[in-house]
């Protein structure tokens, strides 16, 4: 129930004075050919991951694993001056050993725009208790 | 697996936010900034017992030379190192990136790094922004397996070859190397083609010049000689001297400790849980 609400208020784009004017184009068309090339070249490797463990060791072992992401994905910290490290989660992926450009360039919390989350509002939003997203400044 | 990453809060990263404010601009008439021409001559060969490689020391900004002795060698790992061309910032954003990476790993597994670890590494994060990185790279190391040489290319295809040129000197580079190389050379005469290979380079290209800088490395041992050669120095310095206009006066030096004036609580509040 918890994530129920905030997975469909993260994400959202629907600043007109970052994403512009609200429209169906601007819905379909990503900003930049590279944006979309990226993030549906990074879902097609895990899918391909997916794949190879199915043929190796069977259905049942990536599902297992999937069970065990999402379990490790919703373990968090409460909303406010540290954000969740999803240490889990990053071991089970293998980010752990990892260091790529989405670590230290343009980091959301460095960003000019960022607000401290407050933490009782982000716990609400979490809780279903009130609307809006947890997370204000990051989308 | 939609679930997972949906769930998860916004990470870093290139950003995409301005671009459809900067499409809608230059639709409108405003003249965006071009590409500056980049140019370099970095090179690499494998000898008898390990590689050499071999880069030039001029940036440019277009037409400006912005560095007159910059280093284009990157280290990678103990025993691995890579040249760069291309956009100074991305070569080396990616080799520093890549290096991290590299230690990490050496780490996790307690071994020396692989040159094709590095190569996979260096190939994939570049396929996976479509040439927009624009880094072109020559890789060499010594591991385990012997001596590697690899070239890549900004979108991420990659060359194993005994003898590799890159940049916009790498025409001139490769006249040298494809009249003079030959298997087994030894270290003196491997040094000595990649010089002059580099000099064809600094010579024939305009966006190459300066000095020569060489990194030898062989088994267990790298030897990174900087400005190997100097063909281009200063031809003229005033044998006067210069004189520059009168510093800023320094009308007080009196230094007012802040400490004092405020009171300073140590530790602060404690985190709440």
């Amino acid at each position: 129930m918890d994530s129920q609400k905030t997975i469909q208020l993260e994400g959202r784009r629907d600043d007109p004075l970052r994403y512009g004017i609200h429209g169906v184009k601007s819905d379909i068309i990503e900003p930049h050919p590279l944006e979309s090339a990226y993030h549906s070249s990074k879902a097609r490797q895990e899918e391909i991951k997916r794949k190879i463990l199915t043929n190796t060791y069977g259905a049942a072992f990536p599902m297992k694993q999937q069970l065990d992401r999402q379990i490790l994905s919703k373990f968090k910290r409460p909303p406010g001056a540290i954000p969740s490290s999803y240490l889990g989660l990053e071991a089970t992926t293998g980010t752990l050993d990892d260091i790529g450009f989405e670590d230290y360039l343009n980091d959301p919390r460095d960003s000019e725009t960022f607000r401290p989350i407050d933490m009782h509002h982000g716990m609400e939003v979490r809780l279903g208790l009130s609307k809006g997203p947890a997370h204000p400044t990051f989308m | 697996m939609t679930k997972v990453a949906e769930s998860m809060p916004p990470k870093g990263g290139f950003s995409f936010d301005l671009c459809k404010r900067n499409e809608m601009l230059a639709q409108k008439g405003l003249k965006q900034p071009g590409f500056l021409k980049t140019g370099t001559t970095i090179v690499g060969l494998v000898f008898k017992d390990g590689v050499i490689l071999g880069a030039d020391t001029r940036a440019t900004e277009g037409p400006i030379v912005a560095d007159k002795n910059c280093e284009k060698i990157h280290y990678m790992a103990p025993n691995i190192y890579c040249c760069g061309a291309g956009t100074a910032a991305d070569t080396e954003a990616v080799t520093d990136m890549v290096s991290s990476q590299l230690k990490l790993h050496r780490f996790h597994t307690g071994r020396e790094s692989r040159v094709v670890t590095a190569l996979s590494l260096l190939k994939s994060h570049l396929f996976s922004y479509q040439g927009h990185v624009s880094a072109a790279l020559v890789l060499g190391g010594v591991d385990v397996t012997g001596p590697h040489l690899h070239t890549i290319y900004p979108h991420g295809s990659t060359d194993t070859l005994p003898f590799a040129t890159m940049g916009s000197g790498s025409l001139a580079a490769m006249a040298i190397f494809e009249s003079q190389y030959r298997e087994g050379m030894t270290r003196d005469e491997g040094v000595k083609l990649v010089a002059e290979a580099i000099c064809s380079g600094i010579f024939n290209d305009l966006g190459s010049g300066s000095n020569v800088d060489v990194c030898v490395i062989t088994k267990g041992k790298q030897e990174y000689l900087r400005n190997y050669m100097s063909p281009n120095p200063r031809t003229y310095v005033s044998a006067k001297g210069y004189t520059f206009s009168k510093k800023t006066e320094v009308l007080l030096t009196k230094i007012t400790p802040l400490k004092e004036l405020v009171e300073v609580i140590e530790g602060g509040d404690a985190m709440e849980e």
